[in-house]
């Protein structure tokens, strides 16, 4: 069973509260690396420099947007195998479904709680411990 | 605290951030500037606002930005064209959004009348305000999702691994007899890596036969992490002979490349039972105090932050740097005083202070940086209140605002704010005409009203200028009469009369109107700028308009003074009150009236007075032809030559208020410490003079009796 506490996350919004709110779901669930960013274009060089197993992404952020930075992390061979689950402030069907195109493995709504991100935390890496 | 509590104050200070920058976008859009990455961030802000309010279950707060939200979605894709009217019903479902903000922060109690404004805004969306609330997260089930596989890789390649070090250590006597301790030896062992210690009492025999000065002990020791067998032989270098030393290599084989190949879908490296690497590091026996090993060695793995953003920092700890670097200031100062004293040709020392000085002076500025705030927190909250304003009196308004970049301590912006809203109030409520008025006088119908801020010799300059009627003098002057702050004969100039309105007790408004009319008076605001250090001043002209100028010191923290003495005293004289220094002729002093004084500077007369009389200083010099006089300008009371007995210099003296521990004292302002280590008393002018007028007047005054002049 793979342990939370080994997973890697990239926690990217520009709303502060947002990234506190996700990096203490994502502790609740026992990750501890967890690293955040404001902006999408410094997660993307942050990234290159020190992958990580997952990345949570905002949708509508200044500079780039969440569906950009997906576009860029596929379209980098050394991230593409990155997990990547989009943010979203509305159920918009069309946004999660543009972005399954893209190859988000997953998305979630805010405001969202720590059960159901956990659960979509399973439907990647499996039951977690 | 609670961290979800710790996470809502962030979200409310972010708030604050956002709904600034949404006024921003608003405002440009009003004045038809916004690009499309303007309403978008005006949109994101809106959105924001209701994504965090969302998770905290602020549902009224959410079902109106939800609407909001609706509309600049409209705004932001071009389907809702933002004219003048539709910004308008924007800018004041902001204001209500702000309301809102509030509202949640206070825990909901005071409810917030959003209704009309929800309603323009559903007219605008064309959708109903009353099922508007976040709809409720669906779920797509339907969407399937790409098969994940993650693969990392080995990005992280293993160091070589280290051999665990194996070393036995058994003191003689001999190392007892050296004051050596083995608790030192072990310590410094524990630098080098994480150790496990065992300690090896076979050899301690019973308390019979034990010899206290005796050796007995011996210690086994497993060091990890660490490369080199030098490096623990070094540790032992100064007992090699006072001990038995053994120490052993382990080979250890090359560990599993760190636990972090994750792939799918399996994810193998994230199972538990591959972990070599992170065993728990050897605790010590319990009886083993010596194992108390830093650990610093196991130091997590620091993950470099790359986040370059401002950072918030505690107030707190800035004050406290701050007040640090003041005492830095001062023991310099008493350092070159001591220097100075001792040694009289100390030209290479006096030059090393010299560039200490001026080191500490630019720390200090730069230190006083960190406070410093543009004044855009505060001039942001004023297109709000001239909008609330000038709907409540049926005017119309614009509000212009320049060097809003303008910077000054942040203890100054939070005390400006209320004396600031009070201006722009009494300038849109008294200063501008209804818009009736100002077409049959030939105005536009729409006033103006300037705000405008900027640097100044060392002050701030805040101006609120409005283009409205300017102060009715004669209406003014009847009033003061009626009052009875004015005699009917009294001979006033025209600055004189404008000043008069900010007498304590003194409206010239011929109604009380609910807004400027709250039961503060601009003494008030008079007050409170004085309080901090500045003054205020009015310009006004018939027919044209008037303007309000505050000068506000940059910083409460430091001040520019003139060091004086005083009999057996030093007073510190802010500087940016002295006009200049002289030495009079006992010719140019006059006795007025039973014991005031007059000094001819250059044929004008000004009050004399002496400080060492004023404030009772023992040892004071009382021969005015012998002092030094000091002639200095306070606000509205005019000029007065203070004198003192001589002029001891001029430096920069940190301000220690004692009103927390004393209270106010008319007259004095607050003390500071001198390079001596004495405490100094830091003259206000402002009461001084005041004091001194008032009792030339012949009305005794609390001043007079606490002084006893």
């Amino acid at each position: 069973m793979p342990q939370a506490s080994k997973i890697r996350a990239v926690v990217v919004d520009d709303q502060l509260t947002m990234r506190t709110l996700v990096r203490s779901c994502l502790q609740q669930i026992g990750l501890t690396d967890i690293r955040e960013f404001p902006k999408a274009p410094e997660a993307l060089s942050a990234l290159k420099a020190q992958p990580a197993h997952i990345v949570f992404s905002d949708f509508n952020m200044p500079e780039m947007d969440g569906l950009e930075f997906l576009r860029s992390i596929r379209s980098d061979p050394s991230l593409k195998g990155i997990g990547f689950i989009l943010l979203t402030g509305r159920a918009d069907a069309d946004l999660v479904k543009r972005a399954a195109q893209f190859g988000a493995n997953n998305y979630l709504v805010k405001p969202f709680t720590v059960a159901v991100m956990k659960q979509k935390l399973e439907q990647i890496f499996g039951a977690l411990s | 605290m609670d961290p979800m509590e710790a996470i809502k104050q962030t979200y409310f200070q972010e708030c604050d951030e956002l709904l600034l920058a949404m006024e921003e976008g608003l405002i440009a859009m009003e004045s038809g500037e916004a690009d499309s990455e303007t309403i978008n961030a005006v949109f994101r802000a809106v959105h924001s606002i209701k994504g965090g309010g969302g998770a905290f279950g602020f549902e009224i707060l959410v079902g109106f930005s939800h609407v909001f939200e609706t509309a600049m979605d409209l705004v932001r894709s071009g389907k809702l064209d933002p004219t003048p009217d539709v910004v308008k019903v924007l800018l004041r479902a902001g204001d209500k959004l702000s309301d809102h903000v509030t509202a949640a922060r206070n825990g909901g109690s005071d409810a917030v009348d959003d209704a009309e404004v929800k309603a323009e805004l559903a007219k605008l969306t064309g959708e109903d305000p009353e099922d508007a609330g976040a709809p409720a997260p669906a779920d797509f089930e339907g969407l399937a999702f790409a098969p994940v596989m993650i693969d990392i890789g080995d990005e992280e390649p293993a160091a070589p691994p280290c051999p665990i070090w194996h070393v036995r250590f058994a003191p003689h006597a001999g190392l007892y007899a050296k004051a050596n301790e083995p608790y030192l030896l072990i310590r410094e062992l524990g630098m080098l890596g994480p150790i496990e210690v065992t300690a090896d009492l076979s050899k301690l025999p019973d308390l019979s036969a034990l010899e206290p000065d005796q050796a007995y002990f011996a210690w086994n020791v497993a060091l990890k992490d660490c490369p080199d067998r030098t490096k623990v032989e070094e540790v032992f270098e100064f007992v090699s002979g006072d001990c038995d030393l053994e120490i052993t290599e382990e080979k250890v084989e090359a560990a599993a490349p760190a636990a972090f190949a994750i792939s799918a879908p399996g994810l193998p490296s994230l199972d538990d039972d591959d972990e070599p690497a992170a065993a728990p590091v050897a605790e010590a026996q319990p009886e083993e105090k010596k194992a108390a090993a830093p650990a610093a060695a196991q130091a997590a793995p620091t993950t470099v932050d790359l986040i370059k953003q401002t950072i918030r920092v505690d107030l707190d700890k800035v004050d406290r740097l701050v007040n640090l670097v003041g005492e830095l200031v001062i023991t310099q100062a008493m350092l070159s005083q001591r220097i100075l004293d001792s040694v009289q040709q100390g030209q290479t020392v006096s030059a090393g202070l010299g560039e200490l000085e001026h080191l500490l002076r630019e720390l200090q500025e730069a230190v006083m940086a960190i406070r410093t705030q543009p004044v855009k927190s505060v001039f942001q909250r004023m297109p709000r209140l001239v909008r609330e304003t000038a709907a409540q009196t049926g005017k119309e308004v614009r509000l212009e605002i320049e060097g809003e970049t303008t910077e000054v301590d942040k203890t100054v912006i939070e005390r400006l704010g209320e004396p600031l809203t009070h201006m722009i109030r009494n300038a849109v409520d008294h200063g501008l005409e209804t818009p009736a008025e100002r077409v049959a006088a030939g105005k536009p119908a729409e006033g103006t009203v300037k705000l405008s801020a900027e640097h100044r010799g060392g002050r701030i300059i805040i101006e609120v200028a409005d283009d409205g009627r300017g102060i009715n003098r004669s209406k003014v002057r009847e009033k003061a009469i009626e009052r009875g702050l004015i005699s009917p004969n009294a001979n006033l100039s025209d600055e004189e009369i404008d000043n008069l309105i900010f007498l304590p007790g003194f409206s010239t408004a011929a109604t009380v109107s609910n807004i400027s009319g709250r039961g503060v008076g601009l003494d008030v605001v008079r007050r409170n700028i004085m309080d901090l250090g500045g003054r205020i001043t009015i310009g006004s002209a018939n027919g044209k308009g008037s303007k309000f100028s505050l000068t506000l010191p940059l910083t409460l923290a430091v001040l520019d003074g003139m060091i004086v003495a005083v009999g057996e005293q030093t007073f510190v004289l802010p500087l940016s009150h002295i006009i200049e220094s002289l030495l009079p002729k006992s010719a140019d002093v006059k006795a007025f009236g039973s014991n005031g004084m007059l000094l001819n500077v250059r044929g004008v007369y000004v009050p004399l007075v002496s400080v060492g009389r004023l404030l009772r200083v023992p040892g004071a010099k009382y021969d005015l032809a012998n002092s030094v006089v000091i002639l200095v300008e306070s606000e509205g009371v005019g000029r007065m030559a203070l004198a003192v007995d001589a002029i001891v210099g001029q430096r920069q003296v940190v301000i220690k208020s004692f009103e927390s521990n004393i209270g106010h004292i008319d007259g004095i302002a607050a003390a500071t410490i001198l390079g001596d280590g004495r405490v100094a008393l830091i003259l206000d002018i402002d009461g001084l003079v005041a004091g001194c007028r008032e009792g030339t007047g012949g009305r005794p005054t609390e001043y007079q009796q606490a002084l006893g002049a």
